[in-house]
């Protein structure tokens, strides 16, 4: 009795199986999308909200200056506080994705009446766009294997380290956005392909418009796809659904990505973007032939025109484009790209490049720090994706290939390899998973029919033995379980632990263990630059490394000499010129640049290691390069580099030594230690 | 009429003393040229012989400079002191000379000296270190003591600083610098030519479908081999040139492969970690699809056990070997109120 009422309790909750499949999948992505957002929180816990590094400093400033002034100002503004005394035209400079989605986020919710802050808008979002990537993930996935391998890529980018290294909060940068708008363009791409429709063609073009207004790095976008349609032509994949969709997606893209300044004619000018439009007219000639053929009857003189043409396109491909590239019209691929095709490049010619860290290669222990266990499961994914070769698997084994070779060689580009190497390992978790626990429940539905089943004896020997063989099969597969679990939970605690220790830290608050264990936080950046905006006259300038440029323009409000957009090397060459001279010829440089303060960081009582006395001999090195009486082996002591009192003269006596080390000997460092 | 007699002997002696010498001298230059023009790329190679000949007999001053570039076959293997590449330089800069003087100079000569060969040599210009580079000027009269050595500084441009050291004690210049370019303009018309004419064979062969690159197999061993470059780090040991192992500095004998520190590594260290990853996946992908065809049970079960074993050893092998690198210790974070 209580049975069937309880029964009867539960009646109108009792979904069907479709249903509660539903239901998972959609609290799993709620819960993903949560989670996505929570883990990327640790700094705003522990500090505060504020925007994190150098480069996020101008977009916040950009930002500002466009809620306050509105678009066209913002799209044609002239900024004469930076880069004294040349200016700097923002508009043509930047790529206002970033900027622009972030305003208009703010005015969506001053419209819903909350009255945030542009700030906390800005802080929160690169998590929220993370979160919005997972999602795009979870469809990608669905579109390349099945649901399951959509929900487990899901899981596994929401707290892939590789991707949340930019996108904490705080991170105010264009990568935040731009992975989000990478994903975006490739999923709907994908999709067009296997459609075929020319209205998914026309989103991937919008998303490739997003992703050129968001990104340098569009270029990855611009030079994969036509390489994965040459590889589809070669492969005998030709069909109308590729020809609408990369015809829809090049030609209004390209139209599109037009509109932003910064990128301008490249399209058809740059030798970066001539793979696009030599797969373009490929497509043409394909689309001909085939049309060609299917006029044609006789398939032995359709043979013989089929050789001619091709070759003659192909000449006359090369043809132009060696005219173009002869003639300057088109430009050879710049330096930035260039060092990822000729890795040594960089070092030996163009030094500013080599030497951001970021740009370094990769050892094999960043790669294990950023993926974990991804690395064992991509080349089984990759395995599984070759057993059933689509269009789409096709796609997501070239995306990730080219994306681990060029992480390979800068360790800034495991980024673009994270939702690669997220989504072919999905393919094989999810692949392995589905597998064994098919073979746990066949294995109860086996024993079920057995036990109900009649008593005859050669169906009870029949059983017995496909019984006999199960128990192993079950314990197997139960034991692969345990395992494939306890990876993934060793996963998620890798994935947060490295979040919280190596990527929740802002640059510009340090935190340290005081004496007694408890933490001491060291503000001295904001606390320079707030002195700057009190206490000098509002046109003052102020002359520092262009690492620290954004921050003074942003916090300080007042006008730099050079900054981190690095676009003018003489400029900077002349300040690393002053700062590396004797202390009367740079008073000479700096009273013709109209300097009024000199900044200068220097971490010699607390520690710190990343100080200008640190980066002193890439000022050298880059005011050198410009200036030949700068000559690097007069800072050094055997070729060493040395700053204490067995250091060259001209080190001693050069401006930044004498600033960094002003009354330094009155100093104490630590208690008990002679001061200096 | 004696003395008239010995005053003129005096004087056609000395006159021909002064013009032999001044023949000597011209005819050292002209050894110099020959010596030059059989050379690969204008360094004179130099012995103890033509040192005294060239260097020490002729009286100050010469009428030539010579820059010299001291070297040790025995040492070429040390990549530290990078004598091969530094060769190649030096004779980078001696034939740009050459060239850009259109080989009618006989201010500047360039040599090269060994030391198995020229012990002596070496010690009369006081050389104990390599590598070492020597501008000997005209008016030197004791190599040891007059001559200028070019500083360990200047080798780091190569070509250019090279250039720079000869400019600025001799004031000669050197000119631009010609680099060989990689391919010879034969050698790429060549290409150029072949390429076309395959261009046809190979478009008939891609429509028929018939070619290696449709066989999945070719792209799958391809797409493996470019995972296992890029996440062994292979790119990081190209580029920093990065030897294949260290000798370890305490215990000359043994042998370091592993190196302790995150963002380094060394050669045989990354292929022995790519190696472990590509394993693991390829024996996860291959017990799926390929056991499945193998009849007999036991052998399965077998397989099955081997690839659990080897998978479990080479994932832990490797966490530990990366724990022991980079000195992180991982840990999950439970509530203070659980401890």
């Amino acid at each position: 009795m209580s049975n069937s009422s309880t029964s009867d309790l539960l009646k109108p909750f009792k979904l069907k199986t479709k249903q509660q499949e539903l239901l998972i999948r959609v609290s799993i992505l709620c819960l993903v999308y949560i989670l996505a957002f929570i883990t990327r929180l640790f700094s705003v816990l522990r500090y505060e909200s504020m925007i994190h590094e150098f480069d996020p400093y101008f977009n916040y400033r950009t930002t500002l200056y466009l809620t306050q002034h509105g678009f066209y100002d913002f799209w044609n503004w002239f900024d004469y506080e930076s880069w004294y005394p040349l200016g700097r035209i923002v508009g043509g400079t930047l790529y206002p994705g970033l900027m622009v989605t972030a305003a208009l986020i703010y005015r969506l919710l001053h419209f819903l009446r909350f009255a945030v802050h542009i700030r906390e808008v800005c802080v929160l979002t690169a998590p929220f766009f993370a979160s919005n990537t997972t999602l795009v993930a979870y469809f990608f996935g669905k579109e390349i294997w099945d649901s399951g391998a959509g929900l487990v890529a899901a899981i596994l980018i929401a707290v892939c380290p590789g991707y949340i290294s930019r996108s904490v909060a705080g991170s105010y940068d264009n990568e935040g956005v731009a992975i989000f708008a990478l994903l975006f363009t490739f999923y709907l791409f994908v999709k067009a392909v296997n459609k075929g429709s020319l209205a998914w063609g026309l989103a991937s073009a919008f998303g490739y418009f997003y992703m050129v207004s968001a990104w340098g790095g569009y270029v990855f976008i611009i030079n994969l796809i036509p390489l994965y349609v040459l590889v589809l032509l070669i492969t005998g994949r030709y069909s109308m659904r590729l020809y609408v969709a990369y015809n829809c997606m090049y030609i209004l893209g390209m139209l599109l990505a037009m509109q932003i300044r910064f990128v301008g004619f490249q399209h058809v000018q740059s030798g970066e973007h001539m793979a696009a439009m030599g797969v373009f007219f490929l497509m043409q000639v394909f689309y001909f032939l085939d049309w060609v053929k299917h006029m044609l009857s006789d398939t032995k003189l359709f043979q013989e025109f089929l050789s001619i043409t091709v070759t003659c396109a192909v000449a006359a491909g090369g043809i132009a484009l060696g005219v173009g590239m002869a003639s300057g019209y088109i430009s050879p691929w710049t330096g930035r790209f260039y060092s990822l095709l000729d890795p040594t490049y960089a070092k030996d010619h163009i030094p500013i490049i080599a030497s951001v860290s970021e740009h370094q290669p990769t050892a094999w222990s960043s790669f294990m720090f950023d993926f974990h266990i991804l690395l064992f499961l991509f080349p089984a994914g990759l395995y599984f994706c070759f057993k059933r070769l689509s269009d789409a698997t096709i796609f997501i084994v070239m995306y990730g290939l080219t994306s681990m070779y060029f992480a390979g060689v800068m360790v800034r580009l495991i980024l673009v390899a994270t939702p690669a190497v997220c989504l072919i390992s999905a393919i094989a978790v999810s692949a392995t998973v589905k597998n064994l626990t098919v073979l746990l429940r066949s294995k109860n539905k086996v024993a079920q029919i057995g036990s109900t089943k009649g008593t005859s004896s050669a169906k009870a020997s029949s059983k017995a033995s496909l019984d006999q063989s199960q128990p192993f099969q079950k314990n197997g597969a139960m034991a692969l379980l345990f395992g494939a679990f306890y990876l993934l939970s060793r996963y998620a605690t890798h994935c947060t632990w490295v979040t919280s220790e190596a990527y929740s830290s802002p640059s510009i608050v340090l935190a340290a263990r005081g004496a007694h264990g408890n933490r001491v936080i060291f503000d001295d950046y904001r606390e320079a630059y707030f002195w700057l905006r009190q206490n000098t006259p509002p046109d003052a300038k102020v002359m520092s490394w262009w690492d620290y440029g954004y921050q003074i323009t942003a916090m300080g409000n007042r006008t730099v000499i050079v900054d981190n957009n690095t676009w003018n090397n003489t400029h900077i060459a002349t300040v690393g010129r002053a700062m590396s001279s004797y202390e009367d010829e740079a008073y000479e440089i700096i009273r013709s640049l109209d300097v009024d303060y000199v900044l200068v960081v220097f971490g010699g009582v607390t520690g710190y290691s990343s100080d200008d006395i640190n980066k002193f001999l890439w000022m050298v090195r880059i005011g050198g390069g410009v200036f030949p009486v700068i000559k690097e082996p007069d800072y050094l002591v055997n070729g060493e580099y040395r700053v204490d009192k067995g250091a060259a003269p001209k080190m001693l006596n050069c401006l930044m030594y004498k600033l960094s080390y002003y009354r330094f000997g009155e100093m104490m460092t630590e208690y008990g230690k002679p001061p200096g | 009429m004696a003395a008239h007699f010995f005053t003129l002997s005096i004087i056609t002696l000395s006159l021909f003393v002064v013009a032999s010498s001044g023949e000597l001298e011209s005819e050292l230059v002209a050894d110099l040229l020959t010596l030059q023009s059989e050379s690969k790329s204008g360094v004179i190679h130099l012995d103890d012989r033509t040192v005294s000949k060239f260097l020490t007999s002729p009286r100050t001053p010469r009428p030539y400079s010579f820059l010299i570039f001291f070297d040790a076959a025995n040492f070429h293997d040390k990549p530290e002191l990078r004598l091969r590449e530094l060769r190649r330089e030096f004779e980078i800069v001696a034939s740009s000379f050459i060239t850009n003087h259109n080989s009618s100079n006989t201010k500047l000569f360039f040599g090269d000296i060994e030391f198995r060969e020229s012990q002596s040599s070496f010690q009369l210009f006081g050389v104990n270190s390599l590598p070492h580079v020597r501008l000997v000027g005209p008016t030197a009269k004791s190599l040891k003591d007059d001559s200028d050595v070019m500083d360990q500084g200047d080798f780091s441009r190569l070509a250019k600083s090279m250039a720079e050291f000869v400019e600025s004690r001799t004031k000669l210049t050197v000119g631009p610098i010609h680099r060989p370019p990689v391919l010879s303009k034969t050698q790429l018309g060549l290409i150029t030519a072949l390429l076309l004419l395959g261009l046809p064979l190979v478009a008939k062969r891609i429509f028929a479908g018939e070619t290696l690159l449709h066989d999945p197999k070719i792209w799958l061993s391809g797409a493996v081999f470019v995972y296992f470059f890029s996440v062994s780090g292979a790119m990081h040991n190209i580029i920093r040139k990065m030897p294949m192992f260290l000798v370890d500095r305490n215990d000359p004998n043994k042998l370091v492969f592993f190196y302790q520190g995150s963002g380094m590594q060394l050669g045989a260290e990354g292929f022995a970690v790519g190696f472990l990853y590509t394993v693991v996946g390829l024996l996860l992908a291959v017990v799926t699809h390929v056991l499945v065809y193998v009849k007999d049970a036991t052998a399965k079960r077998l397989a099955m056990l081997f690839t659990l074993l080897v998978s479990f050893w080479a994932v832990k092998k490797v966490i530990l070997l990366d724990n022991w690198k980079t000195g992180y210790g991982i840990h999950g974070f439970w509530p203070s109120s659980w401890n």
